[in-house]
């Protein structure tokens, strides 16, 4: 266990080192950094005092770094999560099997499923690690906006009705529904790492499983009654079970 | 130490197989070199050996352990450069030493400087990959194959892109490795000049099968090679065939038991105007061409 723990530990430095993690992280930052710009500046924070004052109101406390960091978590992920997930995953064996350094991996003694298994983790891993920056991030810049406490509501499109939670609870519920968010992170790590296993480009990994993964968003909304038997089965309809963490009283499955 | 038995693999059904039928053995403190053209089947056969290709038929074992079935157990014991070593560029030659240890249970610090300072990178090891020259990026391919201590060392045209004073040095440690550890060494290379000055023995492949197994010293001895030169090349040619003797490349080829300067005197008779008639070395090249002509077999069965 303790030499399985080191070579992971060897494969997540591998996956940090790289150039490409301080860009992608920088950028994930600077997507924050717009969007609370343009929310705060724009249209964006209006409405959401409207929605507030409708649901909630005290508008001063529901108006918080929390309940910005959850609107900037949401959407810096939307927009970035999917590609730079699976550009890590789909580079993880393709890149190296195309530059040459699975070779030197594959010479020493160790079989391929615990070396396939230990780049699957440390893309899980990095996948968590990333989230949470964000999260983190994001958190930093609502409170440098609106100043620590306060109150946290949670509202979107696929949640029934509009969370309310006090600082820490909402604290404890941002953190644990991120942590949520990058485990349903898993399928699309899994189809950029199986196709990266196949004799392909690192970048064919990539694109292909943005389109499964946009194909798949697109037919699970789809508003016709054809498709209603069907839309549990989408990967990204169950991708957003996340959301359920955010509840006001999560609806765990109880048999 | 190696043993290579009936070992056949066919990627493709509609082609001949890759590796067809080969087998050999290199013992403890050997230096065992794979020659073959381009396509022979010398990185398929590397590949089985490794345990990185299952072959169709038979089996490799390495000190006893069979290869394709207790992989782990029999790659604890070699170590190897297989095909350009690509390392990762944005990390440090240490760093890079460290990871690819880790995967064979970790190495301790001083064992690894120990190696580093053997194939002379210790002033560069905490430079980046990407500033290394080819000739250190094999040192290195070096240093990580030898951690942690193998008793097998399979080396993959490990001299490919080595300026002349590499090939030189490179050649050196393996001869030192063999003497001062007594690794046992397959090399696969298409360099005849390299096979021979460091090979104990030599297995030569063509389209996927052995067609010559033997010492390196061994071989050639039921025949003499001459380097002549004549006026009229097409006539030296007919002459000599015409007192029995064969040209194979360059070299002109007569058996032992023929005299050279019968044979001399039967050119000039011939009126073959002859320039320069010497006797030569038997080279690995002459016995390369020859069982690649098919007119020498195996020295060994």
């Amino acid at each position: 266990m303790r030499l399985f723990c080191q070579q992971l530990g060897w494969e997540l430095y591998r996956l940090f080192a790289r150039r490409r993690t301080y860009i992608g992280f920088g950028i994930f930052l600077l997507v924050e950094i717009v969007f609370y710009l343009i929310w705060t500046r724009g249209g964006g924070a209006r409405q959401l005092e409207r929605m507030i004052e409708r649901f909630a109101g005290g508008l001063d406390e529901y108006l918080s770094g929390l309940t910005l960091a959850f609107l900037m978590v949401a959407f810096t992920m939307l927009l970035l999560g999917v590609i730079f997930v699976s550009l890590i995953a789909g580079d993880i064996l393709a890149k190296e099997s195309e530059d040459g350094n699975l070779r030197l991996l594959l010479v020493r003694p160790i079989s391929r499923f615990r070396l396939l298994l230990l780049k699957f983790l440390s893309c899980q891993i990095y996948t968590t690690t990333l989230f949470l920056f964000v999260a983190a991030s994001s958190l930093f810049i609502g409170c440098l906006g609106q100043g620590w406490g306060g109150k946290m509501l949670v509202a979107a499109p696929d949640l029934p009705k509009v969370s309310l939670f006090d600082w820490w609870e909402g604290m404890g519920r941002y953190f644990f529904a991120i942590l949520g968010f990058s485990v349903v992170y898993l399928p699309v790590i899994g189809i950029a790492f199986l196709l990266g296993s196949l004799r392909v480009k690192p970048a064919t990994a990539t694109i292909v499983t943005i389109a499964i993964l946009i194909a798949d968003r697109i037919m699970g909304k789809m508003p016709l009654e054809a498709f209603d038997p069907y839309r549990d089965y989408f990967i990204t309809s169950r991708m957003d079970a996340w959301y359920l963490l955010l509840y006001q009283e999560i609806p765990w499955v109880s048999d | 130490m190696l043993s290579v038995e009936s070992i056949t693999k066919q990627f493709d059904r509609n082609r001949p197989p890759a590796v067809d039928d080969l087998s050999f053995s290199v013992e403890k403190g050997r230096i065992c070199g794979l020659l073959g053209h381009n396509g022979a089947g010398k990185s398929t056969a590397l590949g089985v050996v490794l345990g990185m290709v299952y072959p169709d038929a038979g089996g490799v074992t390495i000190d006893e352990v069979a290869v394709q079935h207790e992989r782990e157990k029999a790659i604890a014991k070699v170590g190897a450069i297989f095909e350009a070593p690509a390392f990762y560029d944005y990390l440090s030659g240490w760093k890079n030493l460290k990871v690819l240890t880790s995967y064979s249970g970790g190495v301790s610090e001083s064992e690894m400087m120990e190696m580093v300072e053997w194939v002379g990178l210790e002033e560069r090891i905490h430079d980046r990959i990407s500033k290394y020259s080819h000739g250190m990026r094999q040192r290195l391919a070096l240093a990580q194959a030898l951690l942690p201590r193998p008793e097998l060392l399979i080396l993959d045209e490990p001299t490919d892109g080595l300026d002349p004073e590499g090939i030189v040095e490179f050649r050196e440690q393996v001869l030192e490795l063999r003497d001062r550890l007594g690794l046992t060494v397959l090399l696969s290379s298409h360099l005849l000049s390299e096979v021979e000055q460091v090979c104990d023995e030599i297995v030569i492949l063509q389209k996927g099968k052995k067609v010559y197994e033997g010492g390196v010293q061994d071989f050639g001895s039921d025949d003499v090679t001459f380097a002549i030169e004549a006026e009229n090349s097409d006539a030296l040619i007919f002459a000599w065939e015409k007192i029995g003797g064969r040209k194979v490349g360059d070299e002109f080829l007569i058996s032992q038991d023929q005299n050279p300067s019968d044979c001399l005197a039967a050119l000039v008779n011939e009126g073959v105007k002859v320039s320069r008639f010497t006797q030569q070395e038997n080279s690995l090249e002459s016995l390369y061409l020859q069982v690649s002509s098919g007119e020498k077999k195996e020295g060994k069965a």
